[in-house]
């Protein structure tokens, strides 16, 4: 293996440029497609029946190999950012849909009950009791989420963005391995630094979750 | 203890109440219908409604606060129709107890405490000091669980906070469903006497559903019956359930040992004492002593210069001049608190070797002597449906019962 530090050493502005463009678009879709999700998720838990044909079009999504779903819509959209979100969304809505489902199916009844029982209105009650007693589960699907994006953000570098996936695209296209690995390394980085933001993130949102048992 | 007691308390009226479940509902939950219920409930007194599963106590309960709507007939709190008040603000005024406590796991104790005074919009300091004032209420040191989560706490501890909590809004009316069914029986037992101190001050009135027909009898000012089909089939106070079942169901339901339940309801109190022969210890054995003891119990009651029981003597070993501290003594057992209940007294009577129970006050003086004789007559003259002495009806149930 041969890598020229001294090209690393002189690119770093394109390195960290490609990284950040990186995330950049790992967050957007990651956001759009937690926003996009919780609004199905709550019409699920709400009216149980929609969870077969949602979860079947989701599912269907996610099925659809990543680089037919770019040249798809590429025709529609073009090149552009719009092209790779549509896309990203579309793959990360699956696994946060059933996150956020099973994360509020999991909810203690008993909870659930004493929250009514004492005068929860519908709303209050999902915003104070079930929605918290569910972070565990949903953070744990974000987590999967933003992983799976980060990996697919690589194949968007084929409709021209791609951030690290660029830098790896050019890597290859001029037989210059260290831009591959610098590629593969940073989003190496990237994952399990946005892993342990994630992490972090859900500790200080569920003290009570660590607690022992008496 | 903080101050607590207040006066608020409603009746609870159920008027004609019927709830039948289609038989897609039936097929999710095990909640059993009811049938026509009609029965009220005074203020300030607890009302268990007990019976098997699926004879529809707990749908009873849920359709006070509304969990569950009646198909038809009324719920009456104060008077006014439960169905006629705005739900939330219904529920806000009702304690509610469930038997898996359903305590919020991502709230601390002192939050979980405050629930309801945080839905009535109390400032934050006054919600604080009430969850302070309910945990010494229910003997949980503030100072220790007040920043804890729920899954530090045991089973006992756990269900202590779910009274706190129902109670902290001060509501009239409290539900209790199953509330000490999911611990074990020594802090069930321990539980319960708790919370019936608390009543005695607290007075609100109180809902509570077991099938537990031992814990109904204890807890309950009056138990209501209720028998697969959701029909009630007894309402009443504890004693007139036990003396006389109004129907074989019920019958079967309190148990071939009724006799024996009834025991645990009376206390040493409601008996007329006997008199025991008393003499002290330093006096000679007289022909007189004898002559007493011939027509009463037959054991001479030794007492010290106090009147404090010092032991037995047989009829047989008092002999005239000759001092009693010469003949065989037997010790003085078993003493019996004026407040034990029968069923306490009786079993101590029984594993004594003189079947008669020592009953002193707290000085320890004789007061009288209670025997198995004594109890049976207690339970001949209160069986059947008149109440027993001492027992005036604050409560009118004449337009309750079916």
């Amino acid at each position: 293996m041969n890598i020229h530090w001294d090209w690393i050493a002189g690119n770093l502005d394109e390195i960290a440029g490609a990284t950040l463009e990186h995330l950049e678009l790992t967050l957007i879709a990651v956001g759009v497609g937690f926003a996009l999700s919780l609004l199905l998720a709550l019409a699920i838990y709400r009216w149980r029946r929609l969870y077969g044909p949602v979860a079947g079009v989701a599912g269907l999504l996610y099925t659809i190999p990543s680089l037919a779903l770019f040249a798809v819509l590429v025709p529609f959209t073009g090149l552009s950012v719009l092209t790779a979100e549509i896309g990203l969304v579309g793959y990360t809505l699956l696994i946060l849909i059933r996150g956020i489902v099973s994360g509020l199916d999991g909810v203690p009844r008993d909870a659930v009950e004493a929250a009514t029982g004492m005068g929860y209105a519908a709303g209050q009650r999902l915003s104070r009791v079930e929605l918290p007693l569910a972070v565990p589960v949903i953070v744990t699907s974000v987590r999967l989420a933003t992983v799976t994006t980060i990996g697919l953000v690589m194949v968007t570098a084929l409709i021209g963005e791609g951030g690290l996936g660029q830098l790896m695209l050019r890597g290859f296209n001029r037989g210059f391995p260290t831009m591959v690995y610098v590629g593969v390394v940073m989003s190496v980085v990237l994952a399990v630094t946005l892993d342990l933001v994630l992490v972090g993130l859900q500790r200080l949102l569920t003290p009570w979750a660590r607690k022992r048992t008496a | 203890m903080p101050e607590q007691a207040t006066a608020r308390a409603a009746t609870v009226e159920f008027e004609h109440v019927t709830k039948h479940y289609e038989r897609r509902e039936a097929k999710d939950g095990a909640l059993g219908a009811v049938n026509d219920l009609s029965l009220v409930v005074p203020a300030g007194k607890i009302c268990v409604l007990v019976g098997p599963s699926g004879c529809g106590k707990t749908t009873s309960l849920k359709m006070v606060n509304r969990l569950i709507e009646p198909t038809s007939g009324r719920i009456l709190l104060d008077g006014v129709d439960a169905a006629a008040r705005d739900v939330t603000e219904l529920r806000r005024s009702i304690g509610y107890v469930i038997q898996q406590v359903g305590l919020f796991p991502h709230q601390t104790i002192a939050e979980n405490v405050a629930t309801v005074p945080r839905l009535l919009g109390w400032p934050s300091a006054r919600q604080r000091q009430r969850a302070e004032e309910l945990l010494q209420l229910v003997g949980l040191d503030p100072a220790t669980y007040a920043t804890r989560y729920p899954v530090e706490l045991s089973g006992g501890e756990r269900q202590r906070v779910g009274v706190a909590r129902a109670l902290a809004a001060d509501p009239p009316i409290m539900l209790m469903d199953e509330p000490f069914g999911a611990v074990d029986p020594i802090v069930r037992e321990r539980l319960q006497d708790e919370f019936l101190r608390l009543q005695e001050t607290l007075a609100k009135t109180i809902l509570f559903v077991t099938h537990d027909i031992d814990e109904a009898i204890k807890m309950g000012d009056l138990v209501a019956v209720l028998a697969d089909g959701g029909a009630l089939a007894q309402f009443g106070r504890p004693a007139e359930i036990l003396a006389s079942p109004a129907t074989p169901f019920v019958a079967r339901f309190v148990g071939a040992d009724r006799g024996l339940k009834r025991l645990s309801l009376r206390r040493v109190d409601d008996l007329e004492l006997l008199p025991p022969v008393t003499a002290n210890v330093r006096d000679m054995g007289t022909a007189d002593l004898l002559r007493a003891l011939a027509s009463s119990f037959p054991w001479l009651l030794l007492v010290d210069d106090l009147g404090r029981p010092a032991g037995w003597i047989a009829r047989g070993d008092v002999r005239p001049g000759v001092p009693l501290a010469d003949a065989p003594t037997v010790a003085a057992e078993p003493l019996v608190d004026r407040s034990a209940t029968l069923k306490d007294a009786l079993s101590r009577l029984l594993d004594a070797d003189v079947h008669a129970g020592i009953v002193v006050d707290r000085e320890r003086r004789v007061r009288g002597l209670v025997t198995v004789a004594g109890i049976a007559a207690l339970l001949r003259e209160t069986a059947g449906p008149d109440r027993g002495p001492g027992e005036a009806d604050p409560l009118d149930l004449g337009d309750a019962m079916p």
